[in-house]
């Protein structure tokens, strides 16, 4: 593949299409093919650059050495843009990897143009969320740690149904058809590297720092956090725009990848 | 993405891990994205590379032009694996890309090692299949689906080809994410109306000189189901493989199975 020598890590990209980049980082257990559905259509109006995070495969990490963060991925993902030398990208990111490039916007305003974020994952401290105990463990950090010891003992796929039920509830991984569980698998070790992660929550200044022009995307039908991460942040993310699509749920770009990308190339071209 | 001129057009491929080099070759509206399920399995053990054929994602082809031929992706394929090193390489091939791998392994014997043919696609001539020949099904159904996308219906070609293969509600069955993969490649349909590909001949499966392995999905039905169980007793010691519980996609629908047996194979003396 190709890859950028990013903070002493070569970090791997597919690149397709020609126009103004469009950057998109991938959530947790994932890595570039999960964009696949929607190449397609956004590569006939840019250039879209999918990036594995660090990690992530093509790597194939065995969970020990090496440094897995958020503020990692982040420092990466500037540093990416930054060796790409292609001028200011629109950034698009997918949970864990919406945390990812909302840091990026934090951090770097300048290296960006429009900003995506698709129900981008992470906790809310009291300035957003009155109700949030500052320091206490989310109530899913306990099933990831589970999750995590079971992979580290070679049960990857009792480790992924117990991380996918915690997600999305009981079955959810039994129904995941087998080539998606594949790629998953292929990335089971990155949740030893993110149970580690201490992330620090979303406040309602991180929120208002975003100068950007900010899409939140997401599934109309998702339970639990996600949405209300994703309602809350824009409701002080300053001329944010909100499009939920209809009969999806966290994965809404695979479950519905023309009008994921209907929304997203209106949004780029507007 | 990483691209090689070969034959005057840019072939795009990915290009994954370190070892012994294990080229893939899509079939019928696929494209360097159809092999994703397999490929972290597989790059562990061998650079596994990729390739989109001519006119095939990333390109966004309208289906204009003469060059879409059975032949002109064998030679690009041939030319693709000259500038790969070190050689001989090992090729796999799913259906359509399983005929153009085949037809590689004809020509090019020198640059294989071991030749992986996923239920591959084409037609049996009087030599291996006595029948008076008949119109192919699959054919018919390809020229009706590249009627549809002329006309702009690009699901009802779609749904028409992949029921033909996968049998009745297939496609409204599939999942969204591999819909669009399909069709994003859907103009290549045109193409392949004239693509002018040979049958398969009693000759050529004699011909083929690489230890071959056979692989294919248990509940596939016609013309599929049937070739590589006809061309598998005149390759000389080829082995079969079939996957259970799975159909023509068997590498996507038993993907842990299938990289199994492939890795098997291509690591057995």
């Amino acid at each position: 593949m190709q890859t950028l020598h990013v903070n002493g890590y070569d970090m791997a990209y597919l690149d397709i299409g020609r126009g103004t980049p469009l950057v998109c980082v991938h959530g947790s257990l994932c890595d570039f093919r999960i964009w696949s559905p929607v190449l397609g259509p956004l590569t006939r109006k840019h250039r879209v650059i999918a990036v594995s995070l660090r990690h992530f495969f093509p790597e194939h990490w065995d969970g020990r050495d090496g440094s897995y963060s958020i503020a990692q991925h982040t420092a990466d993902v500037i540093d990416f843009i930054e060796k790409l030398n292609a001028g200011p990208v629109d950034l698009m990111g997918h949970s864990r990897g919406g945390h990812v490039s909302f840091r990026v916007a934090q951090w770097r305003p300048d290296l960006l143009r429009k900003l995506i974020l698709a129900e981008p994952g992470g906790e809310l401290d009291p300035t957003l969320d009155p109700a949030a105990k500052p320091g206490a463990p989310s109530p899913l950090a306990a099933r990831f740690a589970a999750s995590a010891e079971k992979i580290a003992a070679g049960d990857i796929d009792g480790g992924l149904a117990f991380f996918m039920d915690a997600l999305e509830g009981p079955g959810a991984w039994k129904r995941i058809p087998a080539a998606p569980k594949q790629l998953l698998r292929d990335n089971a070790m990155t949740l030893i590297g993110q149970v580690r992660d201490n992330r620090p929550p979303f406040s309602r200044a991180d929120a208002e720092a975003i100068a950007n022009p900010t899409l939140f995307i997401g599934g109309a039908n998702t339970k639990g956090m996600l949405p209300q991460v994703l309602h809350t942040l824009a409701k002080h993310v300053k001329g944010s725009q909100i499009a939920m699509i209809p009969g999806t749920t966290h994965p809404m770009f695979e479950q519905a990848p023309q009008k994921y990308c209907e929304i997203v190339l209106d949004f780029l071209a507007g | 993405m990483q691209t090689l001129h070969v034959n005057g057009y840019d072939m795009a491929y990915l290009d994954l891990g370190a070892g012994p080099p294990l080229v893939c070759v899509h079939g019928t509206l696929g494209d360097f994205r159809t092999w994703s399920a397999v490929c972290g399995p597989l790059s562990s053990k061998h650079r596994v590379i990729s390739v989109s054929l001519r006119h095939f994602f990333p390109e966004h082809w309208d289906g204009a032009g003469d060059d879409y031929r059975m032949a002109q992706h064998v030679a690009d394929v041939i030319a693709f694996i000259a500038r790969i090193e070190p050689k001989p390489i090992d090729l796999m091939g799913h259906s359509r890309g399983g005929h153009i791998a085949f037809r590689v392994a004809q020509q090019r014997p020198e640059w294989l090692r071991k030749l992986v043919l996923a239920e591959p696609g084409g037609d049996l001539d009087a030599s291996l299949d006595p029948a008076p020949p008949a119109p192919s099904a699959l054919g018919a159904r390809i020229m009706a689906s590249a009627e549809k996308v002329k006309a702009g219906d690009i699901d009802g070609a779609l749904k028409n080809f992949f029921d033909g293969i996968e049998g009745d509600g297939a496609w409204a069955r599939l999942p969204a994410a591999p819909k669009q993969q399909l069709r994003d490649n859907a103009f290549t349909l045109i193409g392949q109306v004239g693509e002018n590909r040979r049958p398969y001949a009693k000759a050529d499966a004699e011909s083929i000189r690489t230890p071959t392995l056979f692989i294919g999905g248990a509940e596939t039905r016609g013309a599929l189901a049937a070739i590589h169980r006809v061309l598998a007793p005149h390759v000389a010691g080829s082995r079969t493989a079939m996957i259970a519980g799975t159909g023509h996609w068997m590498f996507q629908q038993a993907p842990q199975e299938f990289c199994r047996v492939v890795l098997e194979f291509l690591a057995a003396a």
